[in-house]
């Protein structure tokens, strides 16, 4: 899709607050240089503590731990929770079982994907969604809004109503006695590192947890949900939800059992490297792009009775003609770095252009939004830096590129599986 | 620790005078800053510069930054171990990781730039 589709679409206008730590924050400053802190989401987090490439390496080879205490945890709880849910996410949540979560979004009533989400199965009637910092001040305003019946829901049914459930901020410790922030641990020594904190039978029960599956356990005497989820393609990862008070202390045992802490950087170079999209890049972003161009389409479930945004979603997943792919190329040390916005070339015509990239090791990867039918796996591609400087812009280098333009590419590369698990 | 005997600019390059030549590098702050780096572009040698003219790029893999030339002249030598192992910017940046060398050709422009304390002081208020 290349406009936001405007009719029916959801508004918001977030306040422009000054950034503030996480709850981390404290332990970060142990850790590293106040330089390698930065603004994210209004928090301020770190970017790296040793660097990108180590802690990148750490998670592939043993066990990083991350602050993604910034990401909003929501409580949707009561009779209506599930339907509720079901009728405000693309996924199919009546399916979902206790103690299993799953990935899906959150649509206006136009189709524009305003977060993508996972959900939580705590119990029949109590749900967590956790979702992106980024997004969760609006994420809350549009639950609101449907609650207050302040925003459209079906654009062809304008009278149709959906049941609500009330909507609790996890994070906020005001607002009851179960509040939960989120730390990762991902990397194949995640176990080794949580059966350290953890008593026998709770160790036994970490082993046994499968993919998008979760328990609620003591990890160091603090009481803890432990989700086999993440953010990094590792097939080993845990994501755990304590209390913020808990969460400084949790973050100190788990280093002291071995993790390595991870920033920011390491956080995107890894999800790059797996091909998992972020809100802003792969979804949604300049480009608009829809989960079935993003290759979720799995996670819209065109054949639930209604879901908001359904009648967009239709509609797109018979017409979209680019898709998000990843690419290979050569991340050798002295090869300049592809970015975001660069042009994909194939057959000497631009097909698209690059949304995120990173290094990991001697290669690069880079994950791009191009001509479907030209994203089959193994198909070689280039890709032609833009203008990075104001002298290159005056040696002739374009600042952007427009598809179908011939071009010749600086950077030659192909395309790779959709994802890669480590 | 900001070395004694160079000059410094507030974009965070650094100047060794030595006669009419400055050998150009960036400083700790902006290395660190920057993170690993990937890729330099060097400039063209005979390429003539202008104070806080553009003279090279350093990329990291987060970041693209301008290298600005602290004095104007011409540059006369680059230094092309960077152009294979860019990170010996990040090992050693006011030593093997200089970028290049300009002949001043307006001396004046050395005038305005900080010297070791001044920019320590700036640093901090950073």
């Amino acid at each position: 899709m290349a406009e936001k589709m405007a009719a029916g679409a959801f508004v918001f206008e977030p306040l422009a607050n000054s950034p503030v730590g996480s709850v981390l924050y404290n332990e970060h400053l142990k850790l590293t240089d106040k330089s390698h802190i930065a603004e994210f989401a209004g928090y301020l987090m770190p970017l790296w503590y040793s660097s990108i490439a180590e802690e990148h390496s750490a998670v592939r080879q043993r066990a990083g731990i991350f602050d993604c205490t910034h990401m909003g945890a929501l409580e949707i709880a009561g009779p209506n929770a599930e339907s509720f849910l079901d009728a405000v996410t693309t996924n199919n949540v009546r399916a979902l079982q206790v103690g299993s979560a799953h990935y899906s979004y959150l649509l206006d009533a136009a189709g524009n994907v305003l977060d993508d989400i996972i959900i939580y199965r705590r119990d029949k009637e109590k749900f967590m969604v956790v979702v992106n910092a980024s997004n969760e001040p609006k994420a809350k305003a549009y639950l609101a809004a449907l609650q207050a019946g302040k925003t459209k829901i079906d654009l062809a049914k304008p009278d149709r109503k959906i049941k609500t459930a009330p909507v609790r901020d996890m994070r906020d410790t005001q607002t009851g006695f179960d509040c939960r922030v989120d730390i990762a641990i991902q990397g194949p020594a995640s176990p080794d590192v949580l059966c350290k904190l953890a008593d026998a039978s709770v160790g036994q029960q970490i082993k046994n947890l499968k993919s998008f599956t979760f328990c609620q356990a003591k990890l160091a005497n603090i009481d803890c949900i432990i989700s086999r989820t993440g953010y990094t393609g590792a097939k080993v990862c845990f994501e755990l939800f304590v209390h913020p008070k808990d969460a400084p202390k949790l973050w100190q045992k788990l280093i002291d059992a071995g993790a390595l802490p991870c920033g920011l950087g390491s956080r995107d170079s890894l999800r790059v490297e797996a091909g998992l999209p972020l809100y802003g890049h792969e979804l949604d972003g300049p480009y608009n792009i829809s989960p079935f161009e993003a290759g979720y389409g799995w996670a819209v479930k065109l054949d639930k009775e209604f879901f908001i945004g359904k009648a967009a979603m239709e509609k797109i997943s018979k017409t979209c003609k680019m898709k998000v792919a990843r690419l290979e190329l050569s991340g050798e040390k002295g090869v300049r770095p592809v970015r975001q916005n660069d042009a994909v070339i194939c057959g000497g015509l631009c097909v698209g252009w690059v949304l995120s990239s990173a290094t990991a090791g001697s290669r690069q990867i880079a994950i791009v939004y191009m001509d479907k039918d030209k994203a089959t796996e193994g198909n070689s591609v280039a890709i032609y830096y833009l203008a990075r400087s104001e002298s290159q812009k005056n040696k002739g280098r374009k600042q952007t590129v427009e598809q179908g333009e011939r071009i010749i590419g600086d950077i030659t590369g192909k395309v790779v599986s959709r994802f890669e698990k480590f | 620790m900001v070395p004694k005997g160079l000059l410094y600019t507030k974009d965070h390059e650094w100047a060794k005078i030595e006669g009419d030549i400055a050998i150009i590098g960036i400083t700790d702050h902006a290395q660190n800053q920057l993170g690993e780096l990937t890729f330099v572009e060097l400039p063209d040698v005979g390429k003539e510069v202008k104070q806080k003219g553009e003279l090279a790029v350093v990329e990291s893999s987060k970041a693209a930054s301008d290298v600005y030339s602290p004095v104007t002249g011409k540059v006369i030598e680059v230094n092309k171990a960077l152009q294979a192992k860019p990170e010996i910017v990040n090992d050693e940046c006011y030593g093997s990781g200089w970028i290049c060398k300009i002949q001043i050709t307006d001396k004046a422009t050395t005038k305005n730039l900080m010297d070791t304390t001044q920019y320590e002081e700036y640093l901090k208020g950073l």
